[in-house]
């Protein structure tokens, strides 16, 4: 259980965190979704100390971090697959991280078994892939065997196992009760692997609520028409909440209305329908709606410039 | 690489947690893996006997006799010889014990384990000073070795009756052992290999040459008051008898060395648990 209460990180100027208050509550994998510069590695370095709020608190199960007489069991977290000397190697990297603890050879061989790296354990680290170091620094939070998992963009250089593996693994955690808390700026990762979504923009959350309510406040359904009579069929699905544009002259994409109502409608005015689609919008352009206010750099020119911003979850849910 | 996600449901770490002796151990771990210590500890032994080699092998008094109350200072000279080079390879070592937790991100590892950060520092600094400590004996007392037999050929022999001689080189390895602290500490203020070492190194042998120069050139008083508390000639004292005429004793100088050694040292603390890392 990670709580944080009013949490403000300034470094100069420059706000990076603002005002954040939520919960990590055990049991389930919470993912913490944001652009890049969002603030959620700064969040996640605060919760284990590294950086000390401006203001506000966080605790991890009802204590600041470094008040935890065992804090590697406490929590365990990948913060930077590179927080790791180059010159050492991965089992004697991990056998000093253990030994602070008492945590000796035996659980230092079990994780590295476990993170896959029995082959490399002997060699210097510096030589290591992005994907390697990563799970190293998966094999160091995982060594307190910690109640609390916080892993900053794990799947970050990983191949298609490994991803699959870090997914596996954190939902295999969460099921055996632990605190899991996730990091990414990929929503298809996050609706693959969260049970909870917490969506951070330019420091202040955004949202905060089960995936499956996020995706469906922020997910409109699109039809996809195409008809002879397609001009003739606008005119008669016009209507307060529907939006209508046209990419074809024969061809119509519509929502706020479902595909059967379209059928009907078409049906009763004796229009002929050549194809009718339900198209589900995409993850990413859910989390794009989310978002878009809070990126802080855009990429020149490709702002969207008319996209109807979803304000309403951000009422609703971020409290 | 075959990845499971099988976790053993014993729980393995269970009962285990922070202690003082487990970050002791942990620095101990983390200061034998890396390479650049194991070369710098062996470069200070190698150098240490070959200095005493050199100079208690090529010593030549052109067949007058050295008088006895001269001999144990011959001997101290040739054995501890080393120690000038060794502390320079030390102050190296002791900022990149530090900084390069900082250059490669370790850092960030070490203060996850141990986030009241100053165990940390203080076990470091422990571990940093035994070993050197250590290290230090071997040099000096392997370099007695080679240069009493050496020296015996010239008539010079020791005179270990009152201790005097023996307490002088374990001094010497004291001094090593504490410059190597001393180092740590400028490394942990100033973060950076490159910064960390310019400044140990100079502070061991610029600042001694810089204070000489103004009080050569302005017969400032004051300059030439401080020259005996710099840390390389307070530190040569702690072990030689005074040459600069400071009239300091060496457990004065032993004072002034931990000084140094306690300014860098708690700055780098003080620094260490206010940044964010």
């Amino acid at each position: 259980m990670i709580k944080a209460e009013g949490l403000i990180k300034r470094y100069g100027a420059k706000t990076a965190v603002n005002d954040i208050s939520f919960t990590v509550k055990p049991g389930m994998v919470t993912g913490f979704l944001g652009p890049n510069g969002a603030g959620k590695s700064t969040t996640m370095r605060m919760i284990v100390g590294l950086d000390r709020p401006t203001s506000g608190s966080v605790t991890v199960n009802g204590k600041h971090y470094a008040d935890h007489k065992a804090p590697l069991r406490e929590v365990g977290a990948l913060l930077d697959a590179k927080a790791i000397h180059t010159g050492r190697s991965a089992y004697n990297h991990l056998l000093a991280m253990g030994a602070t603890h008492g945590i000796g050879k035996a659980r230092v061989t079990e994780v590295i078994g476990l993170t896959g790296l029995d082959s490399v354990a002997g060699k210097r680290v510096g030589g290591f892939s992005l994907g390697m170091g990563q799970r190293l620094g998966i094999a160091a939070a995982l060594l307190g065997d910690p109640a609390t998992l916080i892993l900053d963009e794990p799947v970050n250089g990983l191949d298609p196992e490994g991803v699959m593996w870090v997914r596996q693994l954190a939902r295999h955690l969460a099921g055996e009760g632990r605190t899991i808390f996730l990091s990414s700026h990929l929503m298809s990762e996050m609706a693959l692997t969260a049970d909870h979504l917490i969506v951070l923009g330019r420091g202040r959350i955004i949202a905060d609520a089960p995936i499956a309510e996020i995706l469906a406040a922020n997910t409109r359904t699109a039809v996809k028409l195409r008809s002879p009579y397609a001009p003739q069929l606008a005119q008669l699905l016009q209507a307060a909440d529907v939006t209508i544009t046209s990419t074809e002259p024969d061809a119509l994409t519509v929502t706020g209305i479902t595909a059967p109502a379209i059928g009907d409608l078409a049906a009763r005015n004796g229009i002929a329908l050549h194809e009718l689609t339900p198209v589900g919008a995409s993850l990413e352009q859910a989390y794009m709606d989310l978002t878009q206010d809070d990126v802080e750099y855009h990429a020149g020119g490709a702002t969207p410039v008319a996209a109807p911003a979803p304000t309403t979850i951000t009422e609703e849910v971020a409290r | 690489m075959t990845a499971t996600t099988a976790l053993p449901t014993s729980r393995p770490t269970a009962g285990s947690h922070l202690t003082g002796a487990g970050i002791v151990r942990s620095e101990w771990i983390k200061l034998r893996s890396v390479r650049s210590t194991v070369w710098s500890y062996a470069l200070i032994v190698l150098a240490s006997l070959g200095m005493a080699l050199l100079m208690a092998g090529t010593i030549d008094f052109g067949g007058a006799p050295v008088p006895a109350d001269q001999h144990n200072s011959l001997i101290l000279q040739a054995s501890t010889f080393g120690i000038y080079f060794g502390q320079l390879i030390v102050a190296v070592l002791g900022v990149l014990v530090i900084s390069g937790e900082y250059s490669t991100g370790m850092i960030r590892s070490t203060l996850t384990a141990v986030p009241k950060r100053i165990p940390a520092l203080v076990a470091k600094a422990l571990v940093l000073f035994a070993t050197t400590l250590v290290v230090g004996l071997i040099s000096v007392f392997g370099s007695l070795a080679i240069a009493v037999p050496l020296l015996a050929g010239q008539d010079v022999v020791p005179d270990f009756s009152d201790g005097k001689l023996l307490a002088d080189l374990a001094l010497s390895a004291v001094y090593l052992a504490l410059v190597a602290v001393f180092a740590l500490g400028v490394g942990t203020i100033l973060r950076s290999a490159a910064g960390g070492i310019a400044a140990a190194l100079g502070v061991i042998l610029l600042l001694p040459t810089i204070f000489q120069l103004i009080a050569g050139l302005t017969q400032a008083q004051w300059a030439a008051d401080v020259i005996p508390y710099l840390l390389s000639n307070a530190g040569t004292g702690i072990f030689t008898p005074s040459f600069d005429g400071s009239g300091l004793e060496q457990w004065q100088n032993l004072l002034v060395v931990l000084a140094w050694v306690a300014v860098s040292l708690i700055g780098g603390a003080l620094l260490l648990k206010r940044r964010d890392a």
